[in-house]
């Protein structure tokens, strides 16, 4: 993908239409933004950029009105502004893209830019005529491409998010707020999706840009702003800094070197080298031909970008997606998996991505929910042996140390880290032959972090097969025995321990086959 | 009031561990007291305003009365449980009850017959209600939308609307007008009902994985759990627990009627969601639940002894229903 000169314009050197100064947001324990900062130029395309966790989606929701900020000040076009809900974020003129997108599939594009706003006639009725005209005239005013006639739900996905931010620029919007909005787009629709973006800042609204693609950044954006633990690590023009300075900053130099110690223990573990799970050539409608072996107490990682089949990947081995083609085994045999009871059968579990909507149930206790994948196994005739369940709750708190005041606590009072814990403890005992953990450690603070490490790292030496995905690359170097890069649902390439030194590279790595596949994928014949 | 019960509840404590976790499972809920609290205060107002309301007949009554709610509203307990809610209970029950009636008649005027044939046919409804809403996705509210219609129409079509007679002396003495130890025989299946609903609910495989279900179906499902097998059980359940009620009012009437107990299901869900279920799934107790029907039977026996119009109980009884649940929503 080459540089789009119409996009790159010059920023305007005139005041700023966005000031953020020294934002703090606490939650609970964990300290989301400290004293973060920000600043955006009409016309500017203003990327945002920090792992997982780094206080990306935090500022955004505190600028779109869903959170108050605890300190600091917000100011647009010079006057501070203060949100206390979404619709007052809206009335100062920012407008938010979000990746689940705001619009009414069964009406037409037409119906969806003017909800809301419909020009009327007499007791209420709709004119129709007018309101057609009116959108068409829009869409051609600001170029762009789209049948106003059209229902939103036929439309491709770049096309609806082009409404989307048609819909955004027809009210009196100042400030565009995309959140990773390619990370389903096929390159011929990122294009189509910059166009828009284009428009929209010569009209001069500044965009604030959300990614964690680089390649992107220095293709559309003036500007970069570097989130790190709730911090800013940077303001740069893009013009003026490259790919290794920015990674720099996103993982922070200071992080490497505890992540180089953290690597020596696992580095020393010596392990059975029988494969307890391997897939061969596995396909369905996400994966095209995975081949990958997991050893016998190897902790084996997975590494790609959001998209890119690392999650289904996971979910496939657990009996969530259908194996379309290709082969399983487990342990040597062959087996394709039917659903979750029978993967949790054959002795494979899952520490899903979200711990709230899949992992857990909030308004349970500790104890029901370590139980839940096991109820047969306290049960006889039937019914619970609740003194068995409770014993085997007490004990898993004790042994993940879950700090809460027994196993009968509801899960929605503990922190992140220990409701996380609690997630592996569905899985403790009896030990699994795979274990599977997607994203283990999001939104868990730095000291439960550490303690998550040692059960993943204890599990593995108790002989299970680790596969672990995780955005937060310094986290797979200091874990894993083994990292595949997975790129468009199929394994790029497994490097072993010692072949990558730090996150960095790794960094570099992802991005090179990420636009390599796209450009692979472009080659490809319809 | 709360003194009333507090100190029960603490000698339960010091007594013995397994006193308290006994009645910590048959009491729990967002706000266990508020539920007796209202019942109390509803019987003190009663007994203080109707010289007839406090008498074991009246009881007795008000237990008769309450029964086929009661009985139903232990099986819906488990489907509101399960976020699905069951609008076909009333004309299951209908249903039910003819194919009982229909059955003994037919064949050798047996009641094994017709209580086979009776809770049969409201396990087969709750089965197709249940597989309609798990493997087809329909929300259970227009499946049972659907099979409300369908089952009260199916009960009218088989006698063309007309009552069947039953003549079985042993079928009303089990199901309708004998009794057990003392206790009227609708009362004590209505016991029945309710102790194996705590027993499933409370202590057995199958109420944690209603409970898990209700809670959270993602996680439900990855930790393993047949999600749509659990769901259909809930509504079996139901079905067969309308097909007890059916043959309890059958033998009471000594006949049975395609057109009773319209409008019942709203009787029932009432109950149940005043005995703390949430509506929004995993939450509730069977305990609540009785309550919240006795409550809805208070009602009517009280508000008729006072002599309030009926149009004015219906009007009264709506508007403490709301502002009960109201009160006790989380």
């Amino acid at each position: 993908m080459e540089l789009s000169g119409s996009i790159a314009a010059e920023p305007r050197p005139s005041t700023a239409l966005l000031l953020v100064g020294g934002i703090n947001k606490r939650f609970g324990g964990v300290r989301a933004l400290r004293d973060v900062n920000l600043e955006v130029r009409p016309g500017e395309v203003h990327a945002l950029l920090g792992e997982n966790g780094a206080g990306k989606s935090t500022l955004i929701k505190i600028l779109s009105g869903v959170h108050a900020a605890d300190s600091g000040t917000i100011e647009i076009a010079g006057k501070p502004v203060a949100f206390d809900s979404p619709a007052r974020s809206r009335e100062a003129g920012i407008a938010v893209v979000y990746q689940d997108l705001s619009l009414v599939e069964s009406l037409s594009v037409a119906d969806n830019l003017l909800l809301g706003r419909e020009p009327r006639a007499r007791f209420g009725f709709v004119r129709k005529r007018e309101l057609m005209a009116r959108a068409e005239a829009f869409l051609t005013e600001l170029g762009i491409p789209l049948d106003t006639k059209a229902t939103v739900g036929s439309l491709p996905f770049a096309y609806r998010q082009m409404t989307e931010i048609a819909k955004a620029l027809m009210g009196e919007v100042r400030l565009l707020i995309l959140d990773e909005p390619t990370s389903s787009l096929t390159s011929d629709e990122v294009r189509i999706l910059f166009d828009a973006i284009g428009k929209a800042t010569r009209r001069g609204i500044g965009v604030i840009y959300v990614t964690h693609r680089l390649n992107e950044v220095f293709e559309i954006s003036q500007r970069v702003t570097v989130l790190r633990d709730g911090a800013n690590a940077g303001t740069f023009v893009t013009a003026e800094t490259d790919m290794k300075r920015l990674v720099n900053a996103i993982i922070g130099t200071d992080r490497s070197a505890p992540a180089a110690s953290r690597v020596a223990p696992a580095a020393t573990r010596a392990f059975d080298p029988s494969p307890v799970l391997s897939l061969s050539g596995v396909c369905n409608d996400r994966l095209s031909a995975v081949d990958m072996t997991v050893l016998k107490g190897e902790i084996h990682g997975l590494a790609g970008l959001i998209g890119s089949g690392r999650t289904e990947i996971l979910e496939t081995v657990f009996g969530l997606r259908p194996v379309e083609r290709g082969r399983l085994e487990i342990e040597g045999r062959p087996w394709l998996p039917k659903g979750a009871a029978d993967a949790i059968d054959h002795g494979v579990a899952l520490v899903p991505e979200d711990r709230h909507v899949q992992g857990l149930v909030l308004d349970h206790s500790i104890e029901r929910n370590i139980t839940l994948p096991r109820i047969p196994h306290f049960s006889r005739w039937g019914f619970m042996q609740q003194r068995a369940a409770a014993r085997r709750a007490e004990t898993a708190v004790a042994r993940l140390s879950v700090k809460a005041q027994g196993a009968s606590s509801l899960v929605r009072t503990l922190s992140g880290g220990n409701q996380q814990k609690v997630v592996f403890g569905k899985w403790n005992d009896p030990r699994p032959r795979v274990l599977l953990l997607d994203e283990p450690t999001v939104g868990v603070d730095v000291g439960a972090r550490e303690e998550i490490y040692a059960v993943i790292r204890n599990a593995a030496r108790d002989g299970s097969g680790v596969l672990v995905v995780s955005s937060d690359l310094v986290e797979l170097i200091a874990l894993c025995d083994r990292i595949s890069v997975i790129v468009d649902g199929r394994v790029a390439r497994t490097l072993q321990r010692g072949e990558i030194d730090d996150a960095e590279e790794l960094h570099h790595l992802l991005q090179m086959y990420q636009a390599s596949g796209q450009s692979a994928l472009q080659e490809l014949p319809a | 009031m709360t003194e009333l019960i507090a100190p029960n509840v603490v000698a339960a404590s010091t007594r013995s561990d397994r006193r308290r976790k006994l009645l910590q499972n048959l009491l729990r809920g967002e706000r266990p007291y508020m539920l007796y609290i209202a019942f109390v205060v509803l019987l003190v107002v009663f007994s203080l305003s109707s010289p007839w309301f406090l008498s074991v007949d009246n009881f007795l009554n008000i237990g008769r009365q309450t029964t086929l709610v009661s009985i139903i509203a232990v099986g819906m307990t488990f489907v509101i449980i399960a976020r699905q809610i069951d609008l076909s209970v009333a004309s299951t029950l209908a249903l039910s009850g003819m194919a009982a009636a229909l059955a003994m008649s037919q064949i050798n005027n047996s009641w094994i017959v017709g209580a086979v044939a009776g809770l049969g046919t409201g396990a087969l409804v709750g089965l197709l209600n249940g597989i309609l809403t798990t493997q087809l996705s329909i929300p259970s509210f227009l499946v049972t939308l659907g099979s409300l219609s369908m089952a009260r129409g199916l009960a009218m079509m088989v006698t063309n609307t007309k009552p069947v007679i039953i003549t079985n002396e042993t079928y009303f003495a089990i199901f309708g007008e004998g009794s057990f130890l003392g206790i009227p025989v609708p009362i004590a299946w209505t016991l029945v009902a309710m102790i194996v609903g705590i027993l499933l609910l409370h202590y057995n495989v199958f109420g944690r994985r209603i409970y898990a279900v209700g809670g959270n179906p993602t996680a439900a499902l990855y930790s393993g759990i047949n999600t749509k097998w659990v769901t259909t059980a809930a509504f079996v359940l139901t079905g067969t627990l309308a097909g007890l009620a059916a043959l309890v009012l059958s033998a009471r009437s000594h006949a049975a009627r395609p057109d009773v107990v319209q409008g019942m299901e709203l009787d029932v869900i009432a109950a149940v969601i005043l005995g703390g279920c949430s509506l929004f799934g995993g939450r509730g107790y069977i305990l609540g639940t009785l309550f919240g029907s006795l409550i809805i039977g208070t009602l009517n026996n009280g508000l008729v002894l006072l002599g309030v119009s009926s149009p004015l109980q219906l009007v009264i009884k709506g508007a403490i229903i709301v502002a009960a649940v109201a009160f006790t929503k989380r």
